[in-house]
């Protein structure tokens, strides 16, 4: 299937190691800057779903600010997966305290896995985004 | 994951720590790129790239103190020494890494 490039966004809203999410056709996309060239990748982590336009953009490298699983935004690449979690050595209340046992034994099974990319271009001051 | 990736991506986080604080990576290159793999490893299996040369305590306060670069909580040490322990790092001056010696705390007069 041919690919389409579409309008996203004026390529000067989003500043050198900035980010910026747009919705096109249905696709969440984060447009990134690095070093003057301008990256797409789809909006979910690929670890669980959070928006990674939250996270944040060093270099080429988007970190979820979810459980800091981080991706390469050039290949969109999973470079590592979830951060092991801390109460910062208390221990959480009983009650919560089962429910994270729970969450914590299927967030086992959750792989980290490579987030889509989008060719993207720059025209008459616009980032044209690849669909 | 792909490991060289990873390698890399630790590399340019781990620069922009150490240089701060009079630190670069190695001037062996084949050293560095061993002890990179391993905590590449160490990161697949537990989460977190500890430092391959230190046993884990399974004690998250002494542990999260051997994270590489584990630099900021044995500075005196390296600082006497001019490298970490393993040797991922050394002071910005060295270039010949070898010529360093390991001298536990107590010989560079700490502890």
């Amino acid at each position: 299937m041919n690919k389409k490039f579409v309008r996203a966004m004026p390529a000067d809203e989003v500043a050198p190691g900035g980010m910026r999410v747009v919705e096109i056709d249905g696709h969440e996309i984060v447009v990134c800057n690095w070093r003057g060239r301008y990256f797409a990748v789809q909006r979910r982590c690929g670890h669980m779903n959070a928006p990674l336009d939250i996270g944040t953009l060093d270099g080429k490298y988007v970190t979820c600010a979810m459980h800091c699983a981080q991706f390469d935004v050039t290949t969109g690449e999973a470079l590592s997966g979830p951060v092991p979690a801390d109460f910062g050595g208390e221990s959480p209340p009983a009650n919560l305290s089962g429910y994270l046992e729970h969450v914590g034994m299927q967030m086992k099974h959750v792989r980290t896995e490579s987030i889509s990319t989008y060719d993207t271009k720059v025209e008459a001051g616009w980032v044209h985004v690849a669909l | 994951m792909n490991t060289e990736s990873r390698k890399k991506a630790l590399r340019y986080f781990f620069e922009k720590v150490v240089a701060p604080m009079g630190f670069k990576f190695t001037p062996d290159a084949e050293l560095a790129d061993f002890l990179l793999e391993q905590e590449v490893i160490l990161e697949t299996k537990h989460g977190i790239p500890f430092c391959p040369c230190q046993p884990l305590h399974h004690d998250r306060s002494r542990d999260m103190k051997i994270v590489c670069p584990c630099i900021p909580f044995h500075r005196e040490h390296f600082d006497e020494i001019k490298r970490c322990w393993c040797g991922l790092f050394v002071h910005q001056d060295i270039v010949d890494p070898d010529s360093l010696p390991q001298l536990p705390p107590h010989e560079v007069g700490l502890e």
